[in-house]
């Protein structure tokens, strides 16, 4: 009796945390994008660690992949994966330039639309601002701990790829603070960032190969 | 005579160029085995996840390879970028293929060929033995493999696989390194095609 007692309390605080996000009224959406906004405005550098966890439904754990983040506004961005191996990747211009484990490479990605909107994507999400993206339909969800927004395709050579995308931002400074991205399989992955430090200088020769 | 020389000699030379480099000068022996084994993907308690790097043509690319046996005969295999957007998604149950997903610019008929047969060697775990040769310090067991056979290289004292080779009846097509250390698992994997410019380097992902 004790322990259908204990069930059942696991089952109305369980469904209670589940309930904490509710979607966000129209006026809570205006008044989150202008904070989104203008947080992106004031925002020139970032630099950031991250942890990557890619879930596939068949695996016993998640594959885990952590390292540096570093971003220069209007659209510079870094993404330095430094553990189990050395790998990153530049964003610059319509260029990827790669290094992988000292294997250097370029990758023009000018003239595919698809590769610049996926790229688009990692860009925009690390500032957050992305909301009048029209290749997106966008909504908003709030917790006690942080706000949301799912954004999901409507191009569907976009849609073979991703089911949603979806950004958790800090509810006191507007930064994203994870990063989820849906398949239409459902497996994820997932990038949490930690250790955020916001307009500290930042050279651009680190945006070199 | 000396025409009967010279037919047998060029008959012998002909004999000798077509025939296998993987058993060249290696002396057939009697064999107790009558199936060989490749353990690196056999266990099911296991998510054998690889740092991948691919040369194609000169060209350099990278991923996360991602291999989990899922029942018995039955392998997933997951190719994905380091950000973790799944490339290709293949099953190989016994000798049914399964294609889950393929990104648009690989999904190509023999692209898609060429990745099945290479991660179907790979994973295989027995065949049956048809012969088996010896050399210095390893024993080399040949299967059949359709049209084709497969070389498998068990080194003597260790009885560790080094090597898997696909040949057809006279030129090796594919081979297949292993280093590992304790036997297992493979620590790093190397694919290297003969008629293609493909090589595809595997690194296990360290422990944390």
């Amino acid at each position: 009796m004790r322990n259908y007692f204990l069930l059942l309390f696991f089952i109305i605080v369980g469904s209670s945390i589940q309930a904490q996000e509710t979607a966000m009224s129209a006026s809570e959406i205006t008044a989150f994008k202008e904070k989104v906004i203008a947080s992106a405005k004031t925002t020139k550098t970032i630099k950031t660690d991250f942890v990557q966890y890619k879930h596939l439904d068949f695996l016993a754990d998640d594959v885990k992949t952590s390292g540096k983040m570093v971003f220069k506004a209007p659209n510079l961005v870094k993404w330095e994966y430094t553990n189990p191996y050395k790998y990153s990747v530049i964003f610059k211009e319509d260029q990827l330039l790669i290094n992988d484990g000292g294997t250097k490479s370029k990758v023009d990605i000018g003239n595919s639309k698809l590769f610049k909107k996926l790229n688009q994507l990692i860009v925009n999400s690390v500032k957050g601002n992305m909301f009048n993206d029209a290749d997106f339909t966008v909504s908003f969800f709030k917790s006690s701990k942080y706000n949301k927004a799912v954004f999901i395709p409507k191009d569907k050579k976009i849609a073979v790829y991703i089911a949603s995308f979806e950004l958790l931002f800090n509810k006191d400074d507007a930064q994203v603070y994870e990063v989820k991205m849906v398949e239409p399989s459902q497996d994820f992955t997932r990038i949490i960032f930690s250790n955020r430090v916001l307009n500290n200088t930042v050279d651009d020769s680190i945006f070199s190969n | 005579m000396i025409r009967f020389l010279a037919i047998s000699f060029l008959s012998i030379f002909g004999l000798a160029s077509c025939s296998l480099k993987t058993t060249e000068g290696l002396r057939q022996v009697h064999f107790n085995k009558t199936e060989v084994e490749n353990p690196y993907f056999s266990n099911s308690e296991i998510d054998y996840v690889y740092k991948a790097k691919i040369e194609v043509y000169g060209k350099n690319f990278g991923g996360i390879l991602i291999l989990k046996k899922i029942g018995p005969e039955n392998h997933r295999i997951v190719f994905t970028t380091e950000f973790g957007s799944k490339l290709f998604d293949f099953q190989f149950e016994g000798d049914t293929f399964t294609k889950h997903f393929v990104v648009e610019d690989l999904d190509k008929k023999f692209i898609v060929n060429i990745l099945k047969d290479d991660f179907k060697l790979l994973v295989a775990e027995s065949a049956k033995v048809i012969a088996v040769y010896e050399s210095k310090n390893q024993r080399i067991y040949k299967t059949q493999a359709d049209e084709r056979f497969n070389f498998y290289f068990l080194d003597d004292k260790s009885e560790k696989l080094t090597r898997v080779v696909n040949t057809s009846k006279t030129k090796e097509k594919v081979e297949i390194d292993f280093i590992s250390s304790e036997g297992k698992i493979a620590d790093t994997i190397a694919i290297k095609h003969n008629n293609i410019k493909l090589t595809i380097d595997l690194e296990k992902f360290k422990k944390e």
